[in-house]
């Protein structure tokens, strides 16, 4: 892969004459924050693998593990097959086009089903911004300073940093703060779960009829399989240059990125399931900080707290990001993207229209697990609409020529997103007929 | 429209009033003939097609230019109209009018076939409605937002393309105002770069290399802009399109990360002789950019001889004198005449810009001289080298050694006031030269502080 960690380079020292005899020059010459990025961004997996473990993301999986300890963890298998099945057609479109999704939308689709496929990009997007900001907040709240203070004050530094700051610095402390929730696995096997429970939970269906089941499924999907991923892996390989001879390699990464997020996402469920499992709906920050008491004993809230921050900032930068990039992109402007943001006022009007929206919505008092979770089933709503442009362009003959999708990847696909769809229709269904 | 000069003395504010109001309804009127004029390829798709006898025959799908030919506003040469369930070509020779009510036909007869590309043909709302086009003039990557059509002598033609966002807002609009043009923010056809991989059926018979009227002009870093801005298809073929020299000249300007993308899209043997054309130090920088694999795949498509000095630069390190030098010297020893190093010059014409002097090396090809230019300009054609320096009137060579750092080559240049130092070896030998701009580059900070951080590295 052209992203293979530059490290490996003392060891492949092989017989080539050209090659410098000079060893530490070989080290010299790398800056070590270049060092520092390849270890932490490796490639669009590790993002992908981040962005399943935001804020709404532990949320969402944590109240699963507490509201119905392992039960949902077949359906988590399902979710896994159907990322994996999305990432790679993202990445597939990105490899073989060069272009993002974006633009293949607008360049394949009339303008008016652009706007809409933006719009529910827009949406969703906005969605998770609420969503991160409410986890800024609940990560100090955990530690006792109020979100009304802090959630006004992150939205202004993260506009900011973005427009005049070092982001890339920003962005590799983010994701380090964030590397605390890999003490999850750690945590799922020290809390003892009932393995035997975990092991037919993960092979045997379980589905029940009620809304609670059905709403924290389309959390589920819509936490883990989010339009701003798929944006996100096709603009990776877009903007690496990867083309269609390192497709495998972009595929393989692509795939266990995916594999190894919804793993993470599996252990938060069946840690949190085996510590407060069974006690009904997760009520505060603090209940689900409980699950990595076995790790870290009574420095759960803190480790909880860190990871939920940088997760939440990481993500808070990224997601209204890649959704004005995409806007942007689709409309013909994303030239000026590049260049400096005061030639750029379509991006920056998003950009800060988002932030400033999320901030807002976040400050509402109500309670902050509930709007993590409902900004979750905002996702699940629109992702399917999201998806169908994907699949549309993923079958197509004169977009992919030969990658297109063959028949039993198309047949697949087409039966994720539909399966998708309909959960999404049902829990709307149900919510509207609850209205009336 | 050129607003005339403003010349009214401040005691007749009517008079500059009433010249207002003139300008502005002539504007209007210009506008509205513009308007009248132009037909909106947005506003006649999907309109009814009639025949002479105002029957309809069909719906307009498409309309079928000749964009990659000579003329400077592609002629439309038919449109393709669904009858019934079936689509088919219909030539231009048929069409009466074309506005925005529909197409009416001349005859009342159709002779409809089967749609086939021929050469130079384009699909206009399908090839180049939304997808990217360069504009040549404003130097930028636009995207189409409609098309406008107009009778230009006897041919309805292709005259301009709309990329304003009202534009785009005009067709997410009701039906109505969709085929109304707003030619507020439209670039002449003739300025437009469009590009043949967009052709998604058929051969592209004829290649952007024909029809690049605009892009010599172009300079190297408004070449660059470019390619960063282009999506993959497009950007392969624009540099398909370019000399290797204008390439590598754009390519010199690219941003570090963009450079490497590109070249990790093209065929290792396309990125050496990419790398092969630009300057030693510019190539230098882009091999280290590239990974280890990439990197001697790309230095073993090169010539041998090329490949080897870039080798030799890679091993300095790369904020060492020897890792940004550039290896192109003018050397001459000191028993040629000035005339000869004159001629000798002559061959390094494509490193105008960074040759300031010529080296003078003894027999062993140790250095004794950086004889500057001018010097040389104004030496007599028949005077030797050595002589020249024996007189003495010139500043010394300024060098450094490999390993000296930047700071202390930009000491040497502000020390001595001059364009360029030297790098030579513990022996004496000339190795290769530092231009003050090369100092520049080198101690500017990190470039991507002023630039949008990049979303997806």
């Amino acid at each position: 892969v052209s992203t293979t960690p530059p490290v490996t380079r003392e060891d492949d020292r092989g017989p080539s004459p050209e090659r410098p005899s000079r060893p530490r020059q070989l080290w010299g010459r790398l800056p070590g924050r270049r060092v520092l990025m390849y270890a932490a961004i490796a490639g669009p997996g590790v993002i992908a693998a981040n962005a399943g473990n935001d804020a709404a993301g532990i949320a969402t999986y944590a109240s699963a593990g507490s509201q119905f300890v392992y039960r949902t963890l077949f359906f988590m298998v399902l979710v896994t097959i159907a990322l994996v099945l999305v990432q790679e057609m993202s990445v597939r479109l990105g490899t073989f086009t060069g272009k993002g999704i974006a633009a293949l939308i607008r360049e394949q689709f009339s303008l008016r089903l652009t706007a809409v496929a933006l719009f529910c990009v827009l949406l969703a997007n906005t969605g998770l911004v609420v969503s991160e900001f409410a986890g800024i907040g609940a990560a100090f709240e955990l530690v006792g300073v109020s979100r009304y203070a802090v959630i006004p004050v992150a939205a202004v530094a993260i506009w900011a940093l973005v427009l005049f700051g070092s982001y890339r610095y920003a962005e590799r402390i983010f994701l380090v703060l964030s590397l605390a929730f890999f003490a999850y696995p750690v945590a799922a096997i020290l809390a003892h779960p009932h393995w035997g429970k975990v092991a037919t939970d993960l092979a045997l269906p379980h589905f029940s009829a009620s809304s609670a089941f059905l709403l924290l499924g389309v959390a589920l999907i819509g936490t883990t399989v989010s339009p701003y991923m798929q944006l996100y892996a096709a603009a990776g390989v877009v903007d690496r240059g990867i083309g269609p001879d390192e497709y495998p390699s972009a595929r393989l990464d692509a795939i266990s990125g995916a594999v190894f997020a919804c793993v993470i996402s599996m252990t938060i469920i069946i840690a949190t399931g085996a510590v407060i499992g069974g006690h009904g709906p997760l009520q505060s920050a603090k209940q689900a900080a409980e699950a990595l008491r076995p790790v870290a004993g009574s420095g759960a809230e803190l480790l909880f707290a860190i990871g939920l921050l940088g997760a939440s900032a990481l993500a808070g930068a990224v997601v209204p990001l890649s959704s004005s990039y995409a806007i942007s992109e689709a409309v013909g402007v994303e030239r000026s993207v590049s260049r400096r943001f005061t030639e750029a006022p379509l991006f920056l009007g998003l950009f800060t229209f988002q932030l400033v929206l999320g901030a807002a919505v976040a400050m509402t008092p109500v309670n902050l697990i509930k709007l993590l979770i409902g900004t979750q089933v905002l996702q699940g709503i629109v992702t399917p609409v999201v998806l169908v442009y994907i699949l549309i362009l993923a079958n197509r003959r004169d977009v992919l020529g030969a990658a297109a999708n063959g028949p039993i990847r198309r047949v697949a696909a087409t039966l994720v997103v539909f399966a998708i769809s309909a959960m999404s229709l049902l829990l709307l269904g149900q919510t509207l007929l609850g209205l009336l | 429209m050129p607003r005339r000069p403003f010349l009214s003395r401040p005691s007749a504010p009517t008079d500059r009033l009433r010249r207002r109001v003139a300008a502005r309804s002539e504007r209007l009127i210009t506008t509205r003939n513009v308007r009248r004029t132009l037909v909106s390829l947005v506003g006649i798709v999907g309109t009814p097609v009639r025949n002479q006898t105002g029957e309809d025959v069909g719906r307009l799908v498409d309309v079928v230019a000749r964009v990659h030919g000579d003329e400077r506003y592609p002629p439309v040469t038919g449109l393709v109209v669904r009858v019934g369930r079936r689509r088919a070509f219909l030539d231009a020779g048929a069409i009466q009018t074309v506005d925005h009510g529909g197409v009416t036909l001349r005859t009342s007869r159709l002779d409809l076939r089967d749609f086939r590309r021929r050469p130079g043909e384009v699909m206009l709302a399908r090839d180049l409605l939304d997808h990217q086009l360069v504009d040549v003039d404003g130097v930028q990557v636009i995207r189409a937002a409609d098309l406008y059509l107009a009778p230009v002598g006897d041919r309805l033609r292709l005259v301009g393309v709309d990329v304003s966002v009202q534009s785009l807002l005009r067709r997410l609009g009701p039906k109505a105002l969709r085929g109304r043009p707003t030619p507020d923010r439209v670039i002449d056809w003739d300025a437009v770069q469009p590009f043949g991989d967009q052709l998604t059926t058929g051969p592209a018979t004829v290649k952007l290399r024909t029809a690049n009227r605009g892009l010599p002009r172009l300079r190297p870093g408004e070449l660059a802009d470019l390619l960063e801005d282009l999506r993959r298809p497009a950007r392969q073929e624009l540099l398909a399109a370019l000399e290797p020299e204008q390439a590598a000249d754009a390519l010199e300007e690219m941003e570090p990360e963009e450079l490497q993308a590109l070249l990790r899209e093209v065929e290792p043997s396309q990125a050496a002789s990419l790398i092969a054309a630009m300057e030693s130090d510019e190539a230098v920088d882009a091999l280290r950019d590239l990974s280890e694999k990439e990197r001697s795949e790309v230095l073993e498509a090169m010539s041998p001889d090329r490949a080897r000095d870039l080798s030799e630069l890679l091993a300095y390190p790369e904020d060492a004198a020897g890792g940004f030098m550039s290896t192109t010297l003018v050397v001459a020893s000191d028993d040629k005449t000035a005339g000869q190093a004159r001629e000798l010059l002559k061959e390094f014409v494509e490193h105008r810009t960074e040759i300031d002097a010529v080296v003078v090396v003894d027999a062993d090809g140790r250095l004794l001289e950086d004889l500057a230019l001018f010097e040389l300009v104004i030496a007599d054609e028949h005077s030797r080298l050595a002589d020249l320096l024996a007189v003495g009137e010139h500043a010394e060579a300024e060098t450094v050694g490999p390993e000296a750092n930047v700071r202390e080559v930009a000491a040497r240049l502000i020390d001595s006031r001059r364009s360029s130092v030297l790098v030579v070896d513990e022996d004496g030998h000339p190795l290769g030269r530092i231009l003050a701009d090369d100092v520049v580059d080198a101690l500017t900070p990190d470039r991507g502080r002023l630039h949008f951080p990049r979303l997806f590295k």
